[in-house]
Formats: C-alpha cells, structure tokens, sequence
C-alpha cells in the first residue's frame, strides 16, 4: 500500500517531465516560428494550443492513472 | 494532519464519492482543511462563515415520487433519513440535522434514482440562463437590424459581438472548411457555457460546474454526436478499411482508428474537468501550507510566512481565471477541429493513395 503511494507519486512526476518537455518543445518551436515570420503568429498560436491541448491530454490520463494507483 | 494533506491533494473527483473514511473524518477533526471538498458536488451551497443553503431532494422510489424543500426536511420525515441515523438510536421528536448527505430509506429499500438537485446542477442552470439573458436580447437586436444594417451599440453588444465573430472566424472557420455555419451555434453554446461555468467558480462561494467529471462528459458525448452523425463516407472508410497502405497495415490500423473515436472526446471530458478541479484544489493546497506550518513550527513561522502563501494563492488565481478562458477556447476549438476531420471529404486529402 505505501509503495503504491511512492508509484503514484513517480509515475505523477514522470508524467509532469513528460509533458514539460513536449510543451516546451511545442513553445520553442512555435517562437521560432513567429520570429521567422511575425505575419503568421495567428496561425502558428492557434496550431501551439491545440498541439498542446493534446499533449496535455496524454499527461492527463497518467494523471488519473497515478491517482487510481493512489486509491486503489 | 500531513497525512490528510497528502490525501486531499492528489484525489480528484469522482474517484472519492465513494470514499466514506476521507468525507466522514474530515469535518470533524479541528484544524482540517477539506481540500477536496471544495470540488466536490454537494446537497447545499456553502455560504462558509454565514451559513449553508440546502438544495431541494427529490426522489424516485418503488412508493413513487418523493419531494423535499431541503436535506434536513427529507431525514425529519418518516420515509427517509440520514444514513448515519440508521444503527444510532436517536431521541424521539429531536430534529434531526443532515451529516454525511447520503440520505436512504429507513425501512432500507432502495431509492431508485435520486433527482436532487446539487451545487454543481445549480451552477450549470445559472450558467445557462445567463447565456440564454445575454444572447437572446442580443439575437433580438440582429433581427430588428441593430449590428447588421448599423453599427452595434454600447459596451454590451460590442463586448460579446467580438467574441462571437471570434469563435465563428477563428475557430469554425478554419478547422470545420466550407459547411462550417452550420455548427457555429453549437460551438457558440458550449463556448460561453463552458466560460461562464468556468467563470462562476472564481466568484466568492461560487462552484465551477466544470470540475465535475458528468458536466464534462455529457459535453464531450454533445460533441462525439455531432461528429459521429455529421461524418463523411471518407471518415467511416478511413476508420475501417484504410486506404492506401498493405493488407497487414490495414489490419493494425482499424483497432487503433477505431479507439481513437472514442479517446477523443473522452480525453476532451478529463482535460476540462482536469484543469478545471486541479485550479481549485491548488489554491486551497497553497492556503493550507499556512496551516501546516502552523502545526509544524508554531504559529509564529504561520503568521510570518502567510503573505507569501497569499501571494502565491493571488498569483494562482490569475491563472484560473486565464485558464477559465484558454479551456473553453480548446474545448470549443478540439471540438471544431473534431467535427472538421469528420467531415474530411475524398479528394481533399488523397494525393497520396496512388504512390
């Protein structure tokens, strides 16, 4: 039982690591972007928040499986 | 105390409905703080150092309906009681007062489907109405030509025409292509319902319906309808018998499509409920570190080290009320994006079949 905490707890971090690094990447690349070409910011914005819209989702559900391991 | 903390903080939700030990040892213990059950959906409105208002029950049973104006009056009456009430023997002609919520029948059948309303339905009705009071006036001004033959008028009509065009020309109109007006509305509904339930929970004593997983869910399954029923030839085809590529691919690639329809909308459900809970719990979170130093170094290092606490509580905060507004962008956007890709017809994407 308390080492499903200690599980719980890992598997929250490497999910955290996880996610921080695909964001991150998704933002570098997308100031990248705008600083080649400042016309096209709109549509670079909108396809940042949707590419990490989805990479949040997958974090999400480690998420909820870390919290099922937690109360299980 | 630490303990409590450690729990309160990682729980979400639904999975701590069920949790009897967590919701019956937390209010009674002193100095608790019930994270997790700020997020929580309650029988009452928890006016905190006023007062509480219980919200009406309303079952259904074998007896057929039943009707309470409060909690309290549904355990007084003779049909039903509190759960807790069960195995004590209570005082005859006492009025008994609601403590766990969970009220059952006292010659133990089952209520068959419990209609109560809840804190979270009553957030979700006020955000409702408070979209209709806003756009149907507004609808009513387009028609009599304010906004369409001459220039709107007033902060009122102006504030919300910015954000309609906003959701009609930046997100409908890029990801669903050419038939996208016939989807606007409804991403204009769940856009502001989603904003104003968001939004509602960041007032004092507030609650945000989002933070519930059945709210986000039923508007996840709205937006799987819409897909699923708007959907081309193409999206069937692609889901079952993908074109293009080798038999053995093909099969590979049907369990994978044929998930993925359903991990759409279902990671559309956690991600709103997600951010929407972990805001809440956050700030209380930060607020109950001035508790635990409190027991940990003496109310002295407590009182100290509070404003920093508030601070960061402020800060967090802030960032609710930018998340409020990016969450119901995504949602609407995902869910634009969703019913775009369903709707994907044949030649638009198939230069590549013939290689």
């Amino acid at each position: 039982m308390e080492l499903a905490y200690l599980a719980a707890g890992l598997g929250a971090g490497l999910v955290s690591i996880g996610a921080g690094i695909g964001i991150g990447m998704i933002g570098k690349g997308a100031m990248e972007g705008t600083a080649r070409q400042p016309e096209a910011s709109n549509d670079i914005r909108t396809s940042m928040l949707i590419s990490a819209a989805f990479i949040e989702g997958v974090a999400l559900f480690g998420q909820v499986v870390c919290i099922i391991l937690a109360f299980s | 105390m630490t303990k409590v903390f450690r729990i309160t903080i990682l729980i979400i939700l639904f999975f701590t409905v069920q949790s009897e030990s967590l919701l019956s040892a937390a209010p009674n213990d002193d100095n608790t703080v019930d994270v997790v059950s700020k997020v929580l959906d309650h029988y009452y409105v928890d006016f905190s150092p006023v007062g509480k208002v219980e919200l009406p029950r309303f079952f259904y049973d074998a007896e057929g309906f039943h009707f309470f104006g409060s909690t309290t009056a549904a355990i007084n009456s003779e049909t039903f009681t509190d759960e807790i009430y069960l195995e004590e023997d209570e005082p005859e002609g006492a009025k008994l007062k609601p403590v766990t919520y969970h009220v059952v029948r006292t010659d133990n059948q089952p209520i068959l489907f419990d209609f109560s309303i809840t804190s979270h339905l009553l957030f979700f009705w006020f955000s409702a109405l408070l979209t209709l009071a806003i756009f149907i006036p507004l609808t009513r001004r387009y028609k009599a030509g304010q906004g369409t033959k001459s220039e709107p008028q007033g902060a009122f009509h102006n504030l919300f025409e910015t954000f309609v065009v906003f959701v009609r020309d930046d997100i409908a109109k890029p990801n669903i292509g050419h038939n996208y007006i016939r989807f606007t509305p409804y991403l204009l509904t769940v856009f502001f319902l989603i904003l104003f339930m968001n939004l509602f929970g960041l007032m004092p004593w507030g609650v945000s319906s989002t933070a519930d997983i059945t709210v986000t869910a039923v508007l996840a399954l709205m937006t799987f309808m819409i897909t699923q029923l708007s959907a081309s030839k193409d999206y069937w085809k692609h889901i079952f018998w993908f074109p293009g590529v080798p038999f053995y691919i093909r099969l590979i690639l049907f369990p994978v499509e044929f998930i993925g329809i359903f991990t759409k909308p279902f990671s559309l459900a956690i991600r709103l409920f997600a951010n929407m809970a972990s805001g809440k719990i956050l700030i209380f979170s930060i607020l109950g570190i001035i508790f635990v130093f409190n027991n940990l170094f003496g109310s002295a290092v407590a009182y100290a080290s509070s404003p920093i606490w508030i601070l960061m509580t402020l800060f967090v905060y802030l960032i609710k009320a930018f998340i409020a507004f990016i969450q119901a962008y995504v949602f609407t956007i995902l869910s634009a994006l969703f019913i775009g890709m369903a709707m994907v017809e044949h030649d638009e994407i198939h230069e590549t079949e013939n290689i």
